[in-house]
């Protein structure tokens, strides 16, 4: 049985009346990498600063490693790498001094590792970290959540800023990471970035995760766009009994969930002229739910 | 972390530091070639004009300001009680305060680090700087007084420490009211007008005796200049007082950081 890394359980957090999560309960287990996916203001950030205490949580619990958690305890913080959304380092210090200054709390030189990150990101040390810009903040950012080697990483859109040369090397960085066993909570309002390297993706809306699912099962689950292209499109449309993405002069697309068979069968019956089916974006998956 | 802690006041430190210190050295400078008798006779004919509640204000009915060493008992630690507890009331609401401010908390407290650690870091840093401000008044003080003329060492000694009474409570008491606080803006404010109304409080108490009681609204009575500069002696129950304000708003503060929202 897999070890499970990160548990919510029904997780609450209301700002006075306001609500910010609603009962988020989700599980991670070891060496997953898990995409946090919702648009802003879903509660994304709400649900990570909750999990690492930075505010308190007013309902729920939050399990790591199968202890409930004590954000306050720096042991557990020992085993957690974590990248905030807006980060904001100390500007007066430059990234070496950053880099040293960090280590201090570890009682540890992460030299080898060091340079292997900032080798692979490119980092300047010598800069200032007030004169660096939002992408190289990121980066410093990233060397900073992973540099102590911790056992699970929770980062809060970590490549906003990054440029796509940059995303793939964090992505390969992260994947290496994924094989050394280490969990990984990745949050981010682009499925598409995080489709291609997470197993599992919780969809949150409102504060409340509205589906969670494997990224196979869902791309293999979900429905395929057919466009049709007929002068007996009345008949068709009440025929077919599917759902109308969008109509106009050139045609309708439908969103077909039969299986192929079963619409070969349908179809048959009708006089079409063009017929394309083409699988369903992510993205557009995506916004399904949050209709 | 401390010693960033170090690193990062010692700015203000030396700044507020810098405008007390230069302002006694004009004083020392000048003093001698300002006072003379004449000018002392002068002086003393216009203070019999003021009344006898606003040379309290000053200590002047104690004191005779025709020394140095005069004029420091009376309008100099007027001074160095104000700027002292200006950099103790400032220090005390912004050093937890700046890390929201600068929302460089949320990077902080992902560090291995108790929240209970970074209050007992700030506050080690920010009393070795308000204590080293005292200190070093005092030693400027005494060598400048010792080049200046005579003067009661132990009555200065003593007067040195006075200082100590109302920084502690007062940068204890902002730092406690900045747990309820998320921006320096707002709460340097509060600790500027704090100062100046215990001031205020403290001097209306001694305008009359009817209104004495108030001096208890005021964490300046602890200081207690006029009873060290008369009976050369510190009130032990000022010590206890000053001693156990500070110690339960330090808990208070360590209290209410531990549960607050930092973000």
């Amino acid at each position: 049985m897999a070890e499970e890394m990160i548990r919510l359980q029904n997780l609450k957090k209301y700002y006075g009346k306001t609500r910010g999560i609603e009962n988020v309960s989700l599980t991670i287990n070891k060496g997953e990498i898990y995409g946090f996916i919702g648009p802003n203001g879903a509660g994304k950030s709400t649900t990570i600063r909750t999990i690492m205490g930075l505010i308190s949580k007013t309902g729920g619990k939050v399990y790591i490693k199968g202890k409930e958690a004590d954000p306050n305890d720096p042991e557990l913080k020992r085993i957690i790498g974590y990248l905030p959304g807006e980060l904001n380092l100390y500007g007066e210090m430059t990234v070496k001094q950053l880099f040293c200054y960090h280590q201090s709390f570890y009682e540890k030189d992460f030299g080898e590792r060091l340079l292997y990150l900032t080798e692979a990101l490119k980092i300047d040390e010598s800069k200032k970290i007030e004169d660096l810009s939002l992408g190289n903040l990121k980066k410093v950012g990233i060397v900073l959540a992973l540099m102590h080697e911790p056992e699970i990483l929770i980062l809060d859109e970590p490549t906003s800023g990054l440029d796509p040369i940059m995303q793939n090397t964090f992505h390969d960085i992260l994947l290496k990471e994924k094989e050394r066993g280490v969990t990984i909570l990745y949050s981010s309002h682009i499925l598409s970035e995080v489709s291609n390297l997470c197993e599992r993706i919780g969809f949150i809306k409102d504060g409340t995760i509205i589906n969670e699912d494997y990224i196979e099962k869902i791309k293999k689950e979900n429905y395929s766009y057919l466009k049709i292209v007929s002068n007996d499109i009345k008949r068709i449309k009440n025929g077919l009994g599917l759902k109308v993405y969008k109509e106009d002069q050139n045609g309708i697309v439908f969103i077909n969930d039969l299986e192929p068979n079963s619409l070969v069968q349908k179809l048959a019956e009708y006089d079409i002229k063009q017929l394309f089916i083409e699988e369903i974006p992510l993205e557009d998956l995506f916004l399904n739910y949050y209709k | 972390m401390i010693k960033r802690e170090f690193r990062v006041n010692f700015k203000s430190f030396i700044i507020w530091l810098s405008i007390i210190l230069v302002m006694f050295l004009v004083v020392f400078l000048v003093y001698p070639y300002i006072i003379t008798d004449d000018t002392v006779k002068n002086m003393d004919e216009l203070m019999k004009v003021f009344p006898e509640e606003v040379l309290k204000t000053f200590n002047m009915d104690m004191e005779s300001v025709s020394t140095a060493y005069g004029w420091l008992k009376t309008e100099g630690f007027m001074f160095v009680l104000l700027i002292v507890g200006f950099y103790s009331s400032i220090t005390g609401g912004t050093v937890l305060l700046k890390e929201e401010n600068d929302k460089t908390i949320e990077y902080l407290c992902s560090l291995p680090i108790k929240r209970s650690k970074i209050v007992t870091n700030k506050i080690a840093a920010s009393l070795t700087y308000i204590i080293s401000m005292i200190l070093i008044l005092g030693v400027f003080n005494y060598i400048a007084l010792i080049l200046s003329g005579d003067f009661d060492q132990k009555q200065f000694i003593l007067l040195s420490i006075t200082p100590v009474f109302i920084a502690l409570p007062l940068f204890a008491l902002n730092m406690f009211i900045s747990t309820f606080m998320h921006k320096t803006r707002k709460t340097v404010g509060i600790c500027l007008g704090m100062v100046f109304v215990f001031y205020l409080l403290n001097v209306l108490s001694e305008l009359s005796s009817n209104v004495e009681y108030i001096k208890y609204l005021s964490v300046y009575t602890l200081a207690d200049v006029r009873n060290v500069i008369s009976n050369v002696a510190i009130n032990p129950l000022n010590v206890i007082i000053s001693l156990l304000l500070t110690a339960l708003l330090l808990i208070g503060t360590y209290i209410r950081y531990n549960k607050k929202e930092l973000v």
